[in-house]
C-alpha cells in the first residue's frame, strides 16, 4: 500500500531538487510539491512496498501500510537504519511484535 | 605579509576606522558610501564628549590615511545591492552606482565588515511633541547643525526660524525610545549627548535656561562623572518625566509634563525643544542566513564574540551592531578589524570531509552550515572552506547518508561500541552517553576525572561531540539496534548553543526519532536529551543517574 508522508515531519529536504525519496522510488512515483515542499506519491496504486522510500527518509516521515494479503491494520513493518545494521519491527494485526536485525549492504 | 581583499560598507567612523587599520596592515580594501561624502554622522557633529573636540580632527586624519594608501580604494556614492556565497570563502557583491541606476557590477571579496550606521528614529512619529508640524521643535542631530558653519544658522546658536537669541531650552529624553509604541530598547548614548549640547549651549549663550525632561539619566561608566559635571557646572533644571505634549502658543513653545518625583504638574514655555531621538537599525540586501536580533541590528555573539557573526567573513562595526555612540563605534570597528585579520591569518581548524562516493548531493548540509561555510559546488558535492569552517560538525549530524564527517568523528566510533556491547564488554544499563565538548563534556571530565566512570553506572559510554546538532541519528539507531539499552545526549541550552542551532536541530530530529521508535513499540524514553552548562556537574550526574534507574526499570533494549 502506499507511502503515506507525514506533512509535519517532512521537510521536502530543505528545498532539494530531488529528495532522497523522489530519487531512490524505483518506480519514479514520489515527487515533489512546489507548493507545499513537501514529498507526495503521484500514483498510490502502483506502489510496490518495496519500503525504500521509507528507508532513505532523513525525517523519518514515511510509513507505508501494508497490504490486505499479509495483514490488516493495525500490522505494521517499520525500519530502523543504523550503519552497519538495519533493523525491521514487524508488529503483527493481533499486536506480537516481532524484531529482525540484518547486516546492512550500503 | 596578509593578503586578501576586504569591503568596508558604509564610510562612517567605524567604516573609516576598519578601512584605514586593514589599509595599514596591507590589505585590499575596498571601502564604499552611499552618499557623496565620507564621514557619515559623525561629519554633522559639532563637538564630541567628553573632552568636546571637533570630530573634523579625527576624521581628517582618518581621510588623510586612507588618501595615502594606495591599497584603499575608496568609492563614494556607491550603494551595497546584493550579497552571495558562490565559492567557498569568497563572497560576491553588487555594487551599485548610485548615481547611475544602471551602473551595477561585482566583486570578489574575502570578507566584509558591515559599517553601515544606524538610522535615526523619525520623531514625527511621536505625535505629541509635534517634530515637523511644530517651529523650532528639532532632534538632537538638528541641534548639532545649529552650530555648524554650514548649518541653516551659519554656526550662530540662535532660533533657527526667528534668528533670535536662544533664552530657554528644553530637551526631551528618550524621544521615542524605551516606549512600546516606538523603540521598545535604550539606545544609550543620547543622555550624554543631551549633557554635551547643554554644556556648548551655555559656553556660547551665557545667560540661558536650560530643562530636561527625563526618564532615567543613563550614564555609565566614565560618563557619569561628565554628568556631574555638567549638573553641578550649568545647573540645568532635570524634571523626571516625559512631557504629555509640546505646544505653540504666542511665540512659545509650551511643554507640560509631570515631574514624578514631587507628583506635581510642570508647564513651562522654551524657544526652543530638541527631541533626543534613539537609532533604528539600517537597511541592508538580505544576506542569506545573516542572523538579526528582533529589532534588526547585528549584534553578533555576545557577550563572549559580539563581531562575530553567523556567517564566516562578515563582521559588524560601528551602530550596525547595536546603538552606540562614537567611541563603541570606534572600538568596535577595530575588534571587527582584528577579527578580519586573525581569520586571514589562521590556520584552518578540523574541518568535514566529504565522501563523494555516498553523497547524492541533497545539499542538507549546506542549507543546515551555521556559518556558510558548506555550499555544493559546482559539480554538485558539497565543499567546505577550512577557513569558514568552525567545526561544529552540524553538517554530519544532519547527513542522511553519513558521507560528511569531522575527521576522528563518524559511525565507526559507534560501531566500536555496539561491538563492546554484543560481545559483553559493557555492564548494563549500557548507554551511549554524547556530550556537548563545550560544556557538557568538561562537565564530565569535572564529574569522573579522566577516563574514569560513575561508580554503579559502569556502562555508560562518553562520547565528547563538537556540537550536540553534530550526532547522527543513524548513530542512535545503530546503538540501539545493537542493543545498547538507552541513548543520552547532553548539550547546551536552546539558546546558549554556541553555534546557534546545533541543540534545536537536535531537537527536531530527536523529536522525528521518538514517534517512528513510539510506532516501533519500543519506549521512546530510552532517548533522553538535556541542557546541561559547564558547572552543572551534580544535574549531570543526577540526570545520569536517573536516566540509568529509569533503563533499569525498563529493562533490556527490545533488540537484545
Amino acid at each position: 500500500m502506499p507511502p503515506k508522508v507525514d506533512l509535519k515531519k517532512c521537510d521536502g529536504c530543505k528545498g532539494e531538487n530531488e529528495p532522497l525519496c523522489v530519487s531512490i522510488c524505483p518506480g519514479d512515483l514520489l515527487f515533489l510539491n512546489e507548493e507545499s515542499v513537501r514529498a507526495v506519491c503521484r500514483s498510490p496504486r502502483d506502489c510496490w512496498d518495496c519500503m525504500s522510500c521509507v528507508k532513505a527518509c532523513p525525517q523519518g516521515a514515511i510509513e507505508t501500510k501494508l497490504p490486505y494479503q499479509l495483514g490488516y491494520y493495525p500490522a505494521k513493518l517499520i525500519p530502523l537504519m543504523g550503519g552497519k545494521r538495519v533493523s525491521w519491527t514487524c508488529i503483527g494485526q493481533d499486536g506480537k511484535v516481532e524484531r529482525f536485525t540484518y547486516k546492512n549492504r550500503n | 605579509m596578509l593578503k586578501g581583499k576586504i569591503l568596508v560598507v558604509g564610510g562612517g567612523i567605524a567604516g573609516l576606522t576598519a578601512a584605514d587599520r586593514l589599509g595599514r596592515a596591507g590589505l585590499e580594501v575596498v571601502l564604499v558610501e552611499k552618499s557623496s561624502a565620507n564621514g557619515g554622522r559623525v561629519a554633522g557633529l559639532h563637538r564630541y564628549y567628553p573632552r568636546l573636540c571637533p570630530p573634523r580632527c579625527g576624521l581628517e586624519i582618518l581621510v588623510n590615511n586612507i588618501s595615502g594608501l594606495s591599497n584603499v580604494d575608496m568609492r563614494l556614492q556607491t550603494e551595497l545591492t546584493g550579497v552571495q556565497k558562490n565559492s567557498p570563502g569568497i563572497w560576491t557583491v553588487t555594487l551599485r552606482n548610485t548615481k547611475q541606476e544602471a551602473d551595477e557590477y561585482q566583486l570578489k571579496v574575502d570578507g566584509i565588515i558591515l559599517a553601515t550606521g544606524a538610522q535615526l528614529y523619525d520623531a514625527s512619529l511621536i505625535k505629541e511633541y509635534g517634530y515637523g508640524s511644530l517651529p523650532a521643535v528639532i532632534t538632537s542631530m538638528e541641534f548639532e547643525s545649529l552650530f555648524r558653519p554650514d548649518g541653516p544658522t551659519g554656526g550662530r546658536p540662535v532660533h533657527p526660524v526667528t534668528g533670535k537669541p536662544l533664552k530657554r531650552v528644553a530637551f526631551i529624553q528618550c524621544a521615542g525610545s524605551r516606549d512600546k509604541n516606538h523603540l521598545p530598547y535604550c539606545s544609550g548614548y543620547c543622555c550624554a549627548v543631551t549633557l554635551k549640547q547643554i554644556e556648548y549651549l551655555h559656553q556660547s549663550c551665557g545667560d540661558i535656561g536650560t530643562w530636561v525632561f527625563y526618564k532615567d539619566i543613563r550614564t555609565p561608566g566614565s560618563k557619569e562623572e561628565y554628568y556631574r559635571h555638567v549638573r553641578e557646572e550649568y545647573r540645568p533644571v532635570f524634571i523626571r518625566g516625559l512631557p504629555s505634549s509640546v505646544e505653540y502658543e504666542g511665540g512659545k513653545l509650551i511643554v507640560r509634563a509631570e515631574d514624578t518625583l514631587s507628583g506635581k504638574k510642570v508647564k513651562g514655555d522654551f524657544d526652543l525643544v530638541v527631541l533626543a531621538a534613539g537609532m533604528v537599525p539600517p537597511v541592508l540586501p538580505v544576506i542569506d542566513g545573516l542572523e538579526k536580533d528582533r529589532y534588526g541590528f547585528f549584534p553578533g555573539h555576545t557577550p563572549c564574540d559580539p563581531t562575530e557573526l553567523r556567517r564566516s567573513g562578515i563582521w559588524a562595526a560601528g551602530c550596525a551592531q547595536q546603538p552606540m555612540d562614537v567611541e563603541d563605534s570606534v572600538r568596535s570597528a577595530l575588534s571587527a578589524v582584528a577579527q578580519c585579520l586573525v581569520k586571514l591569518h589562521q590556520q584552518p581548524s578540523a574541518y568535514p570531509e566529504v565522501n563523494k562516493k555516498k553523497c547524492d548531493h541533497c545539499g542538507r548540509c549546506a542549507k543546515e552550515c551555521p556559518y556558510g561555510a558548506c555550499i555544493l559546488g559546482p559539480d554538485g558535492y558539497p565543499e567546505v572552506y577550512p577557513g569558514d569552517c568552525r567545526s561544529c560538525g552540524i553538517c554530519q549530524g544532519g547527513c542522511p547518508l553519513m558521507c560528511i564527517n569531522l575527521p576522528g568523528q563518524g559511525i565507526k566510533k559507534i560501531e566500536d561500541v555496539v561491538d563492546r556491547v554484543l560481545s559483553g564488554g559493557v555492564p548494563q544499563p549500557s548507554v551511549l552517553l554524547f556530550l556537548c565538548s563545550n560544556d557538557a563534556y568538561p562537565a564530565w571530565e569535572k564529574l569522573t576525572g579522566q577516563g574514569g566512570n560513575i561508580e554503579g553506572l559502569e556502562g555508560v559510554v562518553p562520547i565528547p561531540v563538537p556540537c550536540i546538532g553534530s550526532v547522527n541519528m543513524s548513530w542512535i539507531n545503530e546503538a540501539l539496534i545493537g542493543g545498547l539499552d538507552g541513548v543520552m545526549l547532553a548539550g547546551c541550552h536552546p539558546d546558549q548553543c554556541h553555534h546557534g542551532g546545533g541543540t534545536s536541530l537536535a531537537g527536531t530530529r530527536l523529536q522525528n526519532l521518538r514517534e517512528t521508535l513510539g510506532r516501533m513499540r519500543i519506549e521512546p524514553e530510552r532517548i533522553y536529551s538535556t541542557g546541561i552548562t559547564i558547572d552543572d556537574t551534580e544535574r549531570l550526574l543526577g540526570e545520569i543517574r536517573r536516566f540509568g534507574d529509569l533503563l533499569v526499570k525498563m529493562g533490556p533494549s527490545p533488540f537484545k
